[in-house]
């Protein structure tokens, strides 16, 4: 599969703190995927994609973007990337529709505003003022932002936040065109459910270094436990065993259970997204 | 239409939603009724300075709030994730603001012309309008990407005005001269006073004017390159 970035001992350190926010990362995003930055406040990875969408530049390392050195590119890198900031990025003063217009004229090519603003549910407030809007308005008019230029790389950062389950599940689908159309993502998120949901491969990235990289299902083995926790009813009482996954069809007391007792529940030792977040960059989830 | 052109529509447009087009013009309508109540007899002497109110510490005021204004926003970073690029970014909003001034040195001109008898010479007050808007506008860019927030914005606009613009305001009332006009030189305020009193006719030596009008267009052009322009990203980065 094709890298659309590829990332090399990437490194960043801010001036005015002297503070080195990006420690040496090593990464690459293939053509066609959705890949999940992860990492807790301060952990770089706000910095990482402001590298990467040229807006820090004084950085070390090597980012090739298609195969070309990302400072080879001028601001026409532009017209085939769309950007989903964290907070809201429109004038205010201005209607929802107002603020599109605008800055669609800035590419040269377009997608269809009437037709996003009418996916997200924001058809129908087009014309009030953005000031009036609601957060999660705000942030849906952010992902048509995105995607003015119908692009072909998405930068998106926390994509859901302060959505509702209902809008973000519309945006959460509209990710997954994107991706089923050819388009590529570069997720940065401290939600687990959308990374569970989204992406296929992460990187959980602390401390400006990536400690992990790979896709949900292989860490979740990785840092999962290789047992069965099984819950059997016997004696007028609820039990439990729990046994080791190897040669599991091989274990006489499991067999006996399965066979002979009711069972009220089963679980793997599977482990989950935010346990491994945890686990990996020593730090909480945010929610 | 290319890029500067969207962005510079896209100015005119917030500057009349944003009612900035609309607090300019009263701020005009305002030193009108200054001069009316000045007095028709001393009203003329006064409307070279109402100018360059308007025109440089309106300006650098104009521009400063609008920078901090669009970083609470975060449209400044949104306009940098475009195609376009940053010098033309920059120049709509310079333009804009230079229309501010322009729209307001040839209202209150107009009036005095018509009904306070000044002599004014349009030829050289819109140009010279243009050239005092353009250099303080950068001025003001420069103060806003330097300072972290507005009210420091504010106090730096009015360290500016004790050090640069009361002086020249001072000795165009004839309330001091002499050896400071010797200081005055160096100021970016004192040279477009000298401008202005020269399109309004007062008696300006043409090397002051030729010297003036390079050093306004000298600073502005040291400023924009050397501080605003790469100062300014760096604030829409940090937004």
């Amino acid at each position: 599969m094709d890298d659309v970035f590829r990332v090399e001992d990437l490194r960043f350190t801010y001036k005015k703190n002297g503070v080195e926010a990006v420690r040496g990362i090593t990464f690459s995003i293939r053509k066609g995927e959705i890949f999940g930055l992860l990492g807790p406040s301060g952990a770089g990875k706000s910095t990482t994609q402001k590298i990467l969408t040229r807006l820090l530049k004084n950085y070390t390392g090597t980012i090739e973007y298609l195969g070309k050195d990302l400072k080879s590119y001028d601001n026409t890198f532009y017209e085939k990337v769309g950007v989903g900031f964290e907070l809201p990025v429109h004038f205010s003063k201005l209607t929802g529709m107002e603020n599109m217009l605008f800055f669609q004229k800035l590419y040269k090519k377009n997608a269809d505003v009437e037709a996003l603003l009418k996916r997200v549910g924001l058809y129908e407030d087009k014309d009030r003022k953005v000031g009036e809007y609601s957060k999660g308005m705000k942030m849906r008019l952010n992902f048509v932002r995105a995607l003015l230029n119908d692009p072909q790389f998405l930068f998106l950062d926390e994509v859901t936040n302060g959505l509702d389950p209902k809008n973000a599940l519309i945006v959460k689908d509209m990710i997954r065109e994107f991706k089923e159309e050819g388009g590529t993502v570069l997720l940065s998120t401290h939600l687990m459910n959308d990374v569970e949901e989204l992406c296929d491969r992460i990187a959980f990235i602390s401390g400006g270094e990536i400690r992990e990289i790979s896709t949900p299902r292989d860490l979740k083995i990785k840092y999962g436990r290789r047992e069965l926790a099984v819950e059997y009813y016997e004696n007028s009482a609820t039990k439990l065993e729990t046994f080791d996954l190897d040669e599991l069809g091989e274990n006489d007391k499991f067999l006996d259970i399965v066979q002979n007792r009711t069972i009220e529940t089963m679980h793997s030792g599977e482990t989950s997204l935010d346990d491994i977040f945890i686990k990996v960059t020593g730090e909480k989830v945010h929610e | 239409m290319n890029n500067f052109m969207v962005l510079l529509k896209g100015e005119f447009q917030r500057l009349i939603k944003y009612n900035i087009v609309q607090v300019g013009f009263g701020v005009s309508v305002l030193w009108v009724l200054v001069l009316f109540l000045i007095g028709r007899d001393q009203a003329a002497d006064f409307v070279p300075l109402f100018i360059f109110m308007d025109a440089a510490l309106m300006t650098i005021l104009l521009i400063g709030a609008g920078l901090f204004y669009e970083r609470q926003e975060n449209t400044l970073k949104s306009l940098m994730i475009t195609p376009s690029k940053m010098g033309h970014i920059i120049a709509s909003k310079l333009v804009s603001a230079v229309y501010i001034a322009l729209q307001s040195a040839l209202f209150i001109g107009l009036l005095a012309y018509f009904f306070f008898d000044a002599t004014v010479n349009f030829a050289y007050l819109l140009p010279f309008t243009l050239l005092i808007a353009l250099s303080h506008a950068i001025i003001g860019y420069t103060i806003a990407v330097l300072v972290e927030d507005f009210p420091t914005l504010l106090a730096t606009l009015m360290l500016y005005m004790i050090v640069f613009a009361f002086p020249s305001i001072f000795y165009a009332l004839d309330l001091f001269g002499g050896l400071w006009e010797i200081v005055l030189v160096v100021s970016p305020t004192h040279a477009s006073f000298l401008l202005i009193d020269f399109a309004f006719g007062h008696d300006v030596s043409t090397t002051l004017i030729v010297v003036s009008a390079l050093y306004l267009l000298l600073l502005a052009f040291l400023l924009a390159r050397y501080v605003v322009f790469p100062k300014y990203i760096e604030k829409a980065v940090r937004e």
